[in-house]
């Protein structure tokens, strides 16, 4: 019996693409490295490489501070996020 | 001569013809102390993701130039004095592959004034996302 691989081995998705610069106005694409409350995703659950995880924290950083990106998402908003069209 | 990039916010109050005239001020700023604008892309009115002085949106609107860099100083301070400029940024793009991303998205913003002659079209946000804050 050979052995099992327990996890699926990552790949960094920016690596494939060969993304050289992040742009901080993208929000789509930092969009990927953020959890839903707008934190910054931890390298062991995005798969990302070093290299460009710094990229995507610096960029992610600069798009808070031109208002992009929240901050911090407060609990209210986040639990009401799927219940949009009711507007409590 | 170094490449930058600053993106300004404006507030959203003022009507579509005060949002002109202030960008033509910013604008002026820059020219002013030596810079060259080489892109414009204006992003239009979008919702902020966080309120700025108690604005829940803004106008966006993004230039590409290259300065000195010892004038970077007096334009960000002019910037500070206009009241009607919610927040700026500034970006430095220097390395080789800095400029390169910043060649490719100046190209980008060429592309899309082609597309639609008209940059100053403040277009209302689709209010369906609206999230009680």
């Amino acid at each position: 019996m050979s052995e099992k691989r327990k996890f699926k081995k990552r790949f960094c998705k920016y690596c494939e693409q060969k993304v050289d610069f992040i742009d901080y106005k993208d929000v789509a694409s930092l969009k990927y490295s953020l959890s839903e409350r707008f934190k910054i995703m931890p390298r062991r659950l995005t798969g990302n490489c070093k290299r460009h995880q710094d990229m995507v924290t610096i960029s992610i950083k600069q798009s808070r501070a031109a208002a992009l990106i929240p901050y911090t998402v407060s609990r209210k908003v986040v639990a009401g996020a799927p219940f949009d069209d009711r507007s409590y | 001569m170094r490449h930058y990039e600053n993106l300004v916010i404006v507030k959203p109050t003022l009507t579509e013809e005060e949002i002109k005239n202030t960008l033509a001020l910013v604008e002026e700023v820059i020219t002013s102390n030596g810079g060259e604008i080489i892109g414009r892309d204006a992003m239009g009115m979008k919702k902020l993701a966080y309120p700025i002085e108690k604005n829940v949106r803004g106008y966006f609107y993004v230039m590409y130039y290259t300065v000195a860099p010892s004038a970077i100083s007096e334009i960000e301070r002019r910037f500070r004095i206009n009241e009607e400029i919610l927040r700026f940024v500034t970006m430095k793009y220097d390395s080789k592959r800095e400029i390169k991303a910043w060649n490719t998205m100046v190209e980008k913003t060429k592309k899309t004034v082609a597309a639609a002659p008209a940059p100053v079209a403040p277009v209302a946000e689709t209010t369906t996302e609206e999230v009680a804050s």
